[in-house]
């Protein structure tokens, strides 16, 4: 007889489940049902960058005690796969550092990129006993080219006088994922060297030369790739400051443009944001690699929320603006971007990021 | 005993070898045996060893924390896979008796073929095709990645194992019973969902358990379906959904439609962290869903093999 | 058959007594079992369905990348790309990962598990049996992503790292080898020799137990008859058992080549993902599986998407192909011992 209880439980779970998923399915679909509350609860999801997700998932976890109602998950896929998302519509909101093209703008004209902070992108490498090192553009070129294999490469002993570098093939490693991280990187490289702009390119993902050889390595994520650095004697890698800081994984010095030997700290960002501060264009996008500043770090970014401009769920669209604007002017939420090792808006910026989010409609009326 | 007389007697050459032969080789295969079992020890072992320093309490009830900072715990993941397998389990499980009802009730028609040959072409299709094919159904079709198609996805996953099981499981019901029912006069359905069923249901149930075993630790189906979420916690959104005057259909509708995170998808993204805690934590993530997915079989196992004992 | 004879009756002198709507209905259903029947046999279309469905809809998403790519996509001679950045897909690299790991699997396992399956089936002592059984199965059991963690951390550098150096140090030395066994070996290990030794272990229990069934299949008369001509143990296992059943031992045997083709997580996790890196199995590589998992979720352009989906098709053939093959040799061999 129990088994037929059992039986009888279990096919009455079933059935059950079966209503729930049915009705909650249908119930869910409908954006009215929850507008109909009020300020019912509301989940925000977003995927995309890893290059922001260190901070992000800070802001993610003070924003609950702001708004309690608000459950915001990001994902850290990659800018590629950020931008996937939104354009395929599965997300709320995407993370990207690497620039929407016009074919996609076109695509989905209501996109919007919005910069939230800046961050330095930094060479780190796994070498024994060696724990700074100093690059220059060129350098960092023909080490991504395969063009220089070993650490004991005159090239970059002419850089580093005084340390003994070993007689050991340089293991590159580069992201398996299509990133926006990547692509700051790529775009110093290509703006340092014809050569790589000409047969490599700039972009998320490229094809790696030193793949070809067998001495490249791919990560997924910033956390991929410092892990593989990590994890791996006499390799280089690129991540975002923020990776290398609170790992205490050892990150390279940059001779930058002006020919001087900086380190990426707060100053050095600041420095070459600085000599971009108007560049931005209608997009409200903008370059900074390859900074021409005494003191600038060659090797920086922004990095942007993907959004929608016109909206049909408001009660969405005003939680996400409310974020938006509580990340990039709150400030607890700038000191912990700052002890993270990002750079936060410069307020000209911080203006016109606001101004666009009064921009943003539902239902064709402001949501601001 | 015949093998001590014979060691007795003074056997030719070619005898001696061939036993010599015979000694070695079967020797061999035991040797086989152990050393393909090193590698289960040491993973048990080890995975033992490195997860069980961080679990406590503390990591079954919190979600996690920030990277980079310490604590916080995998709330989400297993309440992520709860949902999705539980889900899972709503898809799969009927049809996939009914197709062993089928299975068993049509044994030789074309149709019954066609089934058991896709039945073992879905077993083996890999997993991460499922995925591709639950993004390309679920995920674009209702424009969000959810926990709803990542059961999707796990139900497909489930669906041959439960089948074969269950077909193997009624086929073991002695005739008599059905034959008995209907000739009272029973209709088929009612035999089958109350004389046949409880007769097989114990190991039906076990086919479930190996099923479920398999779509707890599948990670592959779930990259392009659930995604994941750090903050998916059902105690938080059945709170704010009462706080609200929510419907429970909405409450179910907002658990169902979220991204949602589970084992093998959070130890898979920790595996591959810079950060040591992340790392360590993974560790203790492994042991969780191995102990589940190793009891889950063992008990399964050892279940089928005292009923088909009992029935022999 | 006689009980379905049997039921139509009693349901045909049902309806002549009930005049009342409702009971015909019942009837003409009789009593619920048309539906039950349409409920089965849609169930069990709904298997056969999902399949078609399945390679139906990749066969859809992938006509962008293969009208612009053809053949030259999956080809050995074609010349070697995988670049998003300038929309320039070529598969080889990929499909020869997967290829090379697992043949290098099959060959490592094969042996093993086969000489598992003859101590399961013909030689455990009565009380070993059962618990020497639960254990190969959970070493199948174990998930995939645990693999690839103890993989990363544990295998990597304690096993793979020692053997890569030795196979560099020695075939890698030998000009013809030097292709495919040539160059340095990774420190951290990833590599195509990871992934293969990974599936290894991952597969031996799944051929283990299928070839297990099959010896277990093999009638006893076979084994009297040919000790009673005097044969050793091993002579009637390797003379008159492996040869009886050959044909299921080898299903057996394809069945874990699927399954290591198929295998996603624990290979991406060691195999390193890069595409290119030349033939070297010490080098690290794509399987067609792992460059889905890591890039498809990020594919922009529609065709690096559909580039991928295309792998995905080509995957998803091999797999059925193979199990399909797989399958008819088990149920083949499984057939003539029934017969005899």
């Amino acid at each position: 007889m129990s088994i037929r209880k059992t039986t009888a439980i279990l096919t009455g779970l079933i059935i059950a489940a079966i209503l729930m998923a049915g009705c909650g399915s249908s119930q869910a679909a409908t954006p009215e049902n929850t507008a109909a509350n009020g300020n019912a609860p509301v989940t925000l999801n977003g995927a995309g960058a890893t290059f922001p997700l260190p901070v992000y998932t800070e802001w993610i976890q003070m924003y609950k005690s702001v708004q309690p109602d608000v459950t915001l998950n990001y994902q850290g896929i990659g800018s590629g796969g950020g931008q996937k998302a939104i354009l395929d519509g599965t997300v709320d909101f995407a993370g990207s550092d690497s620039l929407l093209k016009e074919e996609q703008y076109r695509q989905m004209p209501d996109l919007q990129m919005l910069p939230i902070v800046a961050g330095a992108v930094v060479p780190i490498f796994n070498i024994d006993g060696v724990d700074s090192l100093a690059l220059d553009g060129q350098t960092l070129v023909d080490i991504y080219m395969a063009k220089i294999t070993k650490w004991n490469d005159p090239a970059i002993a002419a850089l580093n006088p005084g340390i003994s570098l070993p007689d050991e093939p340089i293991i590159v490693a580069h992201r398996s994922d299509g990133s926006g991280t990547t692509e700051i990187f790529t775009a110093f490289l290509g703006a340092v060297s014809q050569e790589w702009a000409e047969t490599v390119g700039v972009g998320k993902a490229v094809e790696w030369l030193p793949d070809q050889i067998g001495q490249g390595v791919g990560g997924k994520g910033n956390p991929g790739v410092a892990q593989a650095v990590q994890s791996t004697p006499f390799s280089i890698g690129y991540v975002e400051l923020a990776y290398a800081k609170s790992n205490n994984i050892p990150f390279a010095d940059m001779v930058n443009a002006a020919g001087n030997r900086v380190t990426a700290n707060a100053d050095t960002m600041k420095d070459a944001m600085a000599a971009f501060a108007d560049s931005f264009d209608d997009h409200l996008t903008t370059e900074i690699v390859n900074a021409p500043g005494e003191n600038s770090w060659s090797l920086m970014g922004y990095t942007y929320l993907i959004i929608h401009m016109e909206n049909t769920d408001c009660d969405k669209t005003a939680a996400l603006l409310d974020y938006i604007r509580w990340a990039i002017s709150d400030d607890a939420a700038a000191q912990k971007a700052a002890d993270l090792g990002y750079a936060t808006l410069p307020d000209a910026v911080r203006n016109l990021v606001m101004d666009k989010l009064h921009e943003v409609t539902c239902d064709g009326k402001p949501v601001l | 005993m015949a093998q001590e007389i014979f060691s007795q007697v003074n056997l030719p050459r070619v005898y001696r070898r061939r036993r010599l032969v015979n000694k070695i080789m079967l020797g061999l295969t035991a040797l086989t045996l152990i050393l393909a079992l090193i590698p289960l020890v040491w993973i048990i072992v080890y995975v033992l060893i490195k997860g069980g320093r961080h679990i406590n309490l503390d990591f079954f009830i919190h979600l996690p924390q920030p990277m980079g900072t310490t604590g916080g715990g995998i709330l989400h993941a297993i309440e992520g896979s709860l949902v999705m397998v539980i889900l899972a389990s709503v898809f799969s499980i009927p049809p996939a008796l009914l197709a062993a009802f089928y299975l068993t009730t049509h044994d030789s028609t074309p149709l019954a073929s066609a089934i058991r040959f896709s039945t073992d072409l879905l077993a083996g299709v890999p997993s991460i095709i499922v995925g591709l094919f639950g993004y390309a159904i679920i995920v674009l079709a209702q424009k969000h990645y959810s926990a709803l198609a990542g059961g999707v996805v796990l139900g497909m996953i489930m669906l041959p194992v439960v089948i074969r099981s269950a077909e193997e499981m009624l086929k073991l019901v002695p005739p008599d019973l059905r034959a008995g029912s209907l000739a009272l006069g029973a209709p088929e359905w009612k035999t089958a969902i109350r004389v046949v069923l409880p007769a097989a249901a114990e190991g039906i149930i076990t086919g479930i358990m190996l099923g479920v075993a398999r779509a707890t630790g599948e990670t592959a189906p779930l990259l392009f379906t659930a995604l994941g979420n750090d903050n998916y916690e059902i105690g938080t959104m059945v709170k704010q959904g009462i706080a609200h005057n929510q419907s429970i259909f909405a409450i179910l509708g907002r658990i169902f439609e979220q991204p949602a995170d589970a084992l093998p998808l959070t130890l898979w993204k920790y595996a591959q962290q810079p950060y040591p805690e992340r790392v360590e934590q993974s560790w203790a993530v492994a042991l969780v869903l191995m102990l589940f997915v190793l009891a889950l079989n063992i008990l399964a196992r050892v279940w089928i093999a005292r009923r088909r004992s009992a029935l022999q | 058959m006689v009980i379905d004879e049997m039921k139509s009756t009693i349901n045909i002198t049902a309806t002549k007594k009930q005049f009342p709507y409702r009971k015909n209905l019942m009837a003409w259903l009789q009593h619920g079992d048309r539906i039950w029947s349409l409920l089965l046999w849609l169930s069990g279309l709904l298997v056969v369905i999902l399949v078609v469905w399945i390679g139906w809809r990749l066969w859809i998403e992938s006509a962008p990348s293969r009208a612009e790519f053809g053949w030259a996509f999956i080809s050995p001679w074609a010349k070697a790309s995988w670049n998003p950045a300038l929309d320039k897909f070529q598969a080889w690299s990929s499909i020869y990962g997967s290829i090379v790991t697992a043949v290098i699997a099959l060959f490592l396992a094969v042996p093993f598990s086969i000489g598992i399956a003859i101590f399961l089936a013909e030689l455990s002592p009565a009380g070993l049996r059962v618990p020497l059984n639960y254990m190969v199965e959970m070493l199948a059991a174990i998930p995939s992503v645990v693999y690839g963690l103890w993989g990363i951390y544990v295998f990597l550098p304690t096993v793979v790292v020692p053997i890569g150096k030795f196979i560099a140090a020695t075939a890698g030395q030998i000009p013809g080898l030097a292709i495919v066994a040539g160059g340095h070996m990774p420190v951290s290990g990833l590599s195509r020799l990871a992934a293969a030794l990974i599936l290894t272990i991952m597969i031996t229990p799944t051929i283990a137990a299928v070839s297990r069934d099959v010896l277990l299949a093999i009638p006893n008369s076979q084994r009297e008859a040919s000790a009673a001509l005097g044969a050793t143990q091993w002579e009637t296992i390797w003379k008159v058992l492996l040869p009886n059943g050959l044909s299921g031992i080898l299903g057996a045997v394809i069945l874990g080549f699927g399954r290591a083709i198929g295998e996603t997580m624990a290979v991406t996790m060691v195999i390193g993902n890069t595409t290119g890196g030349g033939y070297s199995i010490l080098k690290p590589g794509y399987t067609m599986a792992s460059i889905i998992a890591n890039e498809f979720a990020e594919a922009v352009s529609a065709l690096h998407t559909s580039a991928l989906v295309e792998i995905g098709i080509v995957l998803f053939f091999l797999t059925l192909i193979l199990n399909a093959i797989a399958r008819w040799l088990v149920w083949r061999v499984k057939k003539q011992v029934m017969g005899e």
